[in-house]
């Protein structure tokens, strides 16, 4: 048979000769679409470019400062081709993969996994990339003409890169598991505008970390420089008071902290996906990778938060304070935080930790049918249990690994807003760890316990009818009257998310809270957790009946 | 495991209780045109998705060209090509862009020599003219040629074809029939799945039979006919002359029965095998019987299939 002269195989990192790069250059730059999608851009980009240079330059403005005003806007522009398009775009294009079938195609390339996670990152977005870069010689020309400062806006564009392969790193896992084309792109763009909309709320409660995961850090940082020189000094101003990035005292420069928070969320992203072009029906991480992610986001949620907590720059009224405090209360010299704030944070917390716990659990949890074809392949070889680390094996003492991680986070993010200065009245409950031990336990085992032994679709009506419908409920009593607050508490404290805040409530202080809610929080709490706490040794010893059952199965077929 | 085209040993594939393949052993060698036939659900798709390394079995051991699929996949799938039934091509490409997509995945040389690839490989499946033509734009037929071509880009050693005439006009399957028969006597080895056995009888070197995931018979098409317990053939005998003689003839002969005269036609079970055909043959002609035609009814090979499916309906 004649053979055909080959190259070896591509190393991943040539990206401009990954063949998946090279099928989208071609797909998505034809000259019609691509040439109408250029323009569109360059007209958008260029009318903002130049109404924000002339509108600036009316009053009087210099030269240079007017050169300035269109770099935001155009930033904004870059945001939304790149983060909102690009991800969407990533998303909805491995998904149409999927559906017409081809990725299977894709899946015998003889290709690395990583290069071909590598083409389809790349080359999907690859229309937005180029449109991208059109828009940067209108803010390359506004940097040099408004003598901005290079390396500011360098910072800024390496964390604006960097968070853009987050993104379509996060559309492209999106997509891997999303069947309809439509609602991968709607939903991972939704995932952009949430980011940076109602997320930076979230970091304003503490959750210090997932500013991170936006460019509003660096962008913060470098802005006073992007507005005209006037408005520079009073913007430096209130940029040295926005607290830097300090991550358990390291001080590090904000983009550089950025950078490896993202870096690190990029490198997770692309083990999964790696993982999933490399064996299709493995679990998106490993048992050590979950719960070695978890221990990172544990960590780097304390890191950024901790720090804050002696300057009072964690709290969310501080800023209020600095911003609007003369306006709205000139008499009151001093700042002091509000005792509910202690209990946003610390419900906050847990309810984001026990969200990790969940996500993680989810993806390490093995079904009946992954269970059967686990114990089948080991009894092949001789074994008579599963590989500890195999994605058969079962994801329980994971789970409580992570749980216990998440507990003494939760714990030790308590006890430092507590024992803070700020808080000399308030002190944590002596059976707080223990009861943030099991509120966490018994969400995390009972995900495991119900995916192992009932499967994925009874989860999702369990978490329906046990998660959702008692808080729908709990809403429409609590806005009902004043009369049915208790039964509302009640009602909500049955919805797992709930837990963590109620226990905040429950550690901490109930000041702030309505009568009935206070009296009501308490007693639904540690009631709902007893009854928790059961149903978790119930559901265990059920699991273990389950697992019992499909391992004897396995030797009968 | 010693070198063979495709060994498999012990195969197993499991989808929860369902047992889709049961520990099934192949051996398959170099230059062959080998069939996997079998009803629907018989575990041929499963079986070759494993091969092709889309899947992973519950357990087994694979090898293609002495490549352990699991432990050096990539490497497998550099002399591997595979098409699957109702192949899919992607909507976005012109079909000389999607062919050039797979060259490049397999490192074929420069643009040109790909180029020179992709048109020599669309002048075997006949679709060269229509180069330029969007994949989305083809006939179910002309769809199943073009996965053809990209299957024989990389000149596989191993192909794995399932259905792979499925859509094609009778003149489309001869070809595909001679262009793979061509690549066997090249070297390279070609696994086709059919459920049509007579199909693959005339195609394949030897084939396998499979249902409800276990392997009933493999061999030549003879050897799979005896296997299966199925010794008699469907023949027939058209003659210029009178039917009725030719059928009584028939009747003497030992290993007749069932004989059907439909007007110069005459139909009869004839148990045995090549030899004793072709002796059969020149028995009819040196008896003078004006025999115009003298053959195998393609049903004869189906009834073994029919009768396997009827087995699984009546478990």
């Amino acid at each position: 048979m004649n053979e055909v002269k080959r190259k070896g195989p591509l190393p991943a990192w040539m990206i401009w000769a990954n063949p998946i790069v090279r099928r989208y250059c071609r797909s998505r730059l034809r000259p019609a679409s691509f040439g109408v999608m250029l323009l569109l851009t360059i007209l958008v980009a260029g009318f903002f470019f130049f109404v924000a240079r002339e509108v600036s330059s009316r009053p009087g403005l210099a030269v240079s400062d007017a050169a300035r005003m269109p770099l935001i806007p155009l930033l904004v522009i870059q945001g939304i081709i790149l983060f909102g398009l690009g991800t969407g775009q990533t998303a909805a294009g491995i998904t149409t993969e999927a559906d017409e079938g081809v990725i299977d195609y894709q899946r015998l390339a003889p290709m690395t996994p990583l290069a071909k996670v590598v083409g389809f990152l790349f080359g999907l977005p690859i229309r937005e990339w180029l449109l991208f870069l059109a828009t940067l010689p209108f803010t390359i020309y506004s940097v040099w003409k408004g003598g901005v400062p290079v390396s500011g806006i360098l910072q800024l564009y390496a964390v604006f890169v960097m968070a853009a392969i987050l993104y379509h790193l996060t559309g492209l896992l999106a997509g891997s598991v999303m069947k309809n084309r439509r609602w991968a792109f709607l939903t991972s763009t939704g995932m952009v505008l949430l980011l940076y909309t109602i997320i930076p709320q979230a970091a304003k409660f503490g959750l210090v970390y997932l500013k991170y995961v936006t460019i509003y850090p660096v962008f913060n940082e470098v802005y006073p420089y992007l507005l005209p020189q006037p408005f520079t000094e009073g913007a430096l101003i209130y940029e040295t008071i926005i607290p830097p990035a300090r991550f358990f005292g390291l001080n590090l420069p904000q983009y550089i902290f950025t950078l490896i928070s993202q870096g690190v969320l990029s490198f997770a992203m692309i083990t999964m996906l790696w993982r999933r072009w490399r064996k299709v029906d493995c679990h998106l991480l490993g048992k050590v990778g979950a719960t070695g992610l978890f221990a990172w986001l544990q960590v780097m949620l304390l890191g950024n938060a901790l720090p804050l907590i002696a300057s009072g720059d964690l709290f969310p009224s501080r800023e209020l304070n600095r911003r609007f405090g003369r306006i709205i209360n000139p008499q009151k010299a001093s700042w002091i935080p509000e005792p509910w704030e202690a209990t946003v944070m610390v419900g906050l917390y847990g309810v984001l930790t026990l969200a990790c716990l969940w996500w993680l659990t989810f993806v390490i949890s093995s079904d009946n049918q992954g269970q059967v074809r686990g114990w089948r392949r080991a009894r092949k070889f001789g074994k008579t249990k599963l590989p500890v680390l195999s994605d058969a094996a079962t994801s329980v003492p994971w789970t409580l690994a992570m749980a216990v991680m998440g507990a003494v986070g939760w714990f030790i993010f308590a006890n430092a807003l507590t024992e803070s200065y700020w808080y000399p009245e308030l002190s944590l409950l002596a059976v707080t760890p223990v009861a943030m031990f099991l509120l966490l336990a018994c969400g995390g085992l009972g995900l495991s316990a119900l995916l192992e032994s009932v499967g994925r679709k009874v989860t999702g009506l369990v978490a329906i009818f046990v998660g959702v419908l008692p808080l729908m409920l709990g809403v429409i009593f609590a806005v009902s009257g004043d009369d049915l607050l208790a039964p509302a508490v009640w009602l909500g404290g049955i919805c797992p998310v709930s837990w963590p805040v109620y226990g905040a409530g429950v550690f901490l202080s109930e000041e702030g809270m309505p009568r009935d809610v206070a009296r009501a929080l308490p007693n639904a709490f540690w009631f709902w957790q007893g009854s928790v706490v059961l149903t978790m040794i119930w559901l265990l010893t059920k699991l273990r009946e389950a697992r019992k059952g499909i391992s004897e199965r396995s030797k009968e077929l | 495991m010693s070198e063979a085209a495709i060994e498999i040993k012990d195969l197993r594939v499991d989808y929860g209780d369902f047992v889709a393949v049961q520990d099934i052993s192949l051996r398959i060698p170099y230059g062959e045109v080998f069939g996997l036939v079998g009803p629907n659900g018989a575990g041929k798709t499963s079986t070759f998705k494993v091969l092709t390394t889309l899947m992973e079995p519950t357990y087994g051991e694979v090898s293609v060209a002495g490549f352990d699929i699991f432990e050096s996949a990539e490497e497998a799938r550099r002399i591997m090509a595979y098409m699957p039934d109702l192949a899919p091509v992607p909507a976005d490409l012109k079909l000389w862009e999607f062919l050039d997509f797979y060259a490049d995945t397999h490192r074929l040389g420069g643009r040109r020599a790909r180029r020179e690839r992709v048109d020599e490989c669309l002048r075997i499946v006949n679709l060269f003219e229509k180069r330029e033509a969007w994949c989305k734009e083809l006939s179910r037929g002309q769809t199943q040629r073009l996965v053809l071509a990209k299957t024989l880009l990389h000149r596989p050693k191993v192909l794995v074809l399932d259905e792979p005439a499925s859509g094609l006009d009778p003149l489309s399957r001869r070809e595909m029939r001679i262009a793979l028969q061509a690549l066997a006597q090249e070297g390279a080895t070609v696994l086709v799945s059919s459920h049509i056995l007579s199909e693959l009888a005339e195609m394949c070197s030897s084939l396998c039979v499979m249902n409800q995931g276990r392997l009933l018979a493999s061999g030549t098409a003879e050897e799979v006919r005896r296997e299966l317990g199925r010794a008699e053939r469907h023949l027939s005998a058209v003659t210029f002359g009178d039917p009725e003689a030719l059928a009584s003839w028939l009747r003497e002969t030992a290993g007749v029965t069932d004989l059907k005269v439909e007007g110069s036609k005459v139909g009869f079970q004839f148990a045995g095998g090549d030899v004793d055909q072709e002796g059969l043959l020149v028995g009819l002609v040196n008896a003078g019987l004006k025999v115009r035609s003298f053959e195998e009814e393609s049903s004869s090979f189906e009834d073994i299939l029919v009768r396997v499916a009827e087995g699984n309906r009546e478990v």
